[in-house]
């Protein structure tokens, strides 16, 4: 059973105006904290040069550029608050990470940190920022930094919502030669997104292509391609005699 | 002669050891897998190697420190209570007080290195906590021979640790030196000046360890040839080590003592 409720205008005034002048004030008190907050905020310094840390570091190079990559990891938590990282500088921040790729190269952290913490920005120049060092570091090591370009590619597709440059990066994984030891989802991924994006003959394509060379060897890939061939197959035939209007 | 030394070296190490020394190192290494511990919380990948390298490191400085200060506090404790006069009224050649202090700080660095071994091996396997141990072993005793030079000649420990920390800090930063006089040579203006200071840095590169003569924490992110690294470390240390003890000797041959 539903009681019945009086209406607002009934209540008594006082009641009423107290009830919008605290609401004024609550939201006044929370926009003048909200800029407090930021104002606590201390941006990041200036990182110095990749061969002054790596002579700094004493012959512990690798040590001290994880220890450099802690830091930073470290620095959108200050004085026991967490902060937004979109009031992060992304130029100081990738100066940050490329001197720290360079203080020690073969360390995976920098680019772990670029792609599953510093995308959760909510900014999207800054995505776009952060997933350009990823594709212009991917290049230091394919071997070592491959998961990075493909959780990019995905980044781009679904959270930049940027096709073109998901497509890039994905492409640029399948280009990879074969001496880069890829899992085979990784090197297919331009194909399935030009699927997703109705790119059905650049997709039979580039299937077709990777049957008849030898970039793919295993029979359960093989098989999950021809599949995926037909499928793809199915559906070029099928928008042609359906057009979508 | 032999029977002499070793008697002379039992007396100093029998000075050396003592209940406060094993409770330093034992608060030494909790400090440092303390410290491991917070940074393994913070670490997002390769934990395990951040963590063995930073206790590794912690150690390797802390160790130093001790083994510094213990060689130089020992010896500087020969001097204020004459013991060197007391030692040469005795029939002891000179050579066998650096002999018996060579011995004595070989088996303080063993001392020092064992735990560490033990540390080591538990956080990154045997083969790492053995390169480790042998390595840090040698750079240990790299400074505590340089420890003796210094307190043999400057006879106060202050100044002993200092001079030793700095040679120490300078063998660890040659790169960084050398980096600094190349870039100085392209920006100085070929005055005199700056051709000196060249010179002078050039020349103190020379005379001290390179980065070569010390344990590579970077062995504990993979990919090393832990043999050929000891090797090339066991000769420059070896090098270096002839050097000092040489140095000890002349030092100590022209010291004038009053009996």
């Amino acid at each position: 059973m539903r009681r019945s409720e009086r209406p607002m205008l009934s209540l008594p005034r006082p009641l009423l105006l107290a009830f919008l002048l605290l609401l004024l004030a609550q939201v006044a008190h929370h926009h003048l904290d909200r800029e407090r907050y930021e104002s606590v905020y201390r941006g990041l310094g200036r990182p110095f040069s990749a061969t002054l840390y790596r002579g700094l570091a004493m012959g512990s190079e690798q040590l001290l550029g994880y220890l450099l990559a802690i830091r930073l990891q470290l620095h959108d938590n200050q004085v026991g608050r967490h902060f937004r990282y979109s009031l992060i500088d992304y130029s100081l921040l990738i100066d940050w990470l490329d001197q720290i790729s360079d203080t020690s190269p073969g360390t995976e952290y920098p680019m772990l940190l670029a792609s599953r913490v510093y995308t959760s920005t909510g900014n999207r120049e800054q995505l776009r920022q952060i997933l350009g060092f990823i594709e212009r570091r991917f290049d230091d090591d394919p071997q070592l930094h491959w998961r990075r370009l493909a959780e990019s590619s995905v980044v781009a597709k679904h959270k930049l919502g940027d096709l073109d440059l998901a497509l890039r990066l994905a492409r640029k994984l399948s280009q990879q030669p074969t001496s880069v030891d890829l899992p085979h989802w990784a090197r297919d991924l331009e194909f399935l997104l030009l699927a997703e994006l109705n790119e059905l003959e650049s997709a039979i394509a580039i299937v077709q292509a990777l049957l008849t060379t030898e970039a793919v060897n295993d029979p359960d890939e093989r098989r999950f391609l021809q599949g995926k061939l037909s499928d793809l197959q199915q559906r070029l035939s099928e928008s042609r005699q359906f057009p979508v209007k | 002669m032999t029977k002499q030394t070793i008697a002379l070296f039992r007396y100093l190490m029998l000075g050396i050891i003592s209940r406060r020394l094993f409770v330093l190192v034992a608060v030494l290494l909790l400090a440092a897998v303390l410290g491991g511990s917070f940074l393994q919380e913070l670490a997002i990948i390769n934990g395990d190697a951040i963590v063995s390298a930073f206790i590794a490191d912690a150690l390797r400085y802390s160790m130093a420190l001790l083994a510094l200060l213990v060689v130089a506090s020992a010896v500087a404790e020969d001097y204020e209570s004459s013991q060197f006069e007391r030692l040469l009224t005795m029939p002891l050649a000179r050579w066998q007080y650096i002999a018996a202090q060579f011995l004595a700080i070989t088996s303080l660095c063993l001392l020092l290195v064992l735990p560490v071994l033990l540390l080591v091996s538990l956080y990154s396997g045997p083969a790492i906590g053995f390169y480790w141990a042998a390595a840090l072993w040698m750079e240990l005793l790299l400074i505590s021979l340089l420890g003796l030079l210094a307190i043999l000649s400057l006879e106060k420990v202050p100044l002993a640790v200092f001079f030793t920390l700095a040679i120490y800090l300078l063998a660890k930063l040659s790169g960084l030196i050398s980096l600094m006089l190349a870039e100085s040579v392209r920006l100085s203006d070929g005055s005199v000046a700056s051709r000196t200071m060249e010179m002078i840095f050039g020349a103190i590169l020379y005379v001290i360890p390179d980065a070569g003569s010390f344990a590579e924490s970077d062995v504990f992110f993979g990919g090393f040839d832990l043999l050929a690294r000891l090797g090339d470390q066991l000769l420059s240390v070896t090098v270096y080590a002839l050097f000092l003890l040489a140095v000890c000797l002349v030092d100590f041959y022209r010291k004038e003592f009053s009996f």
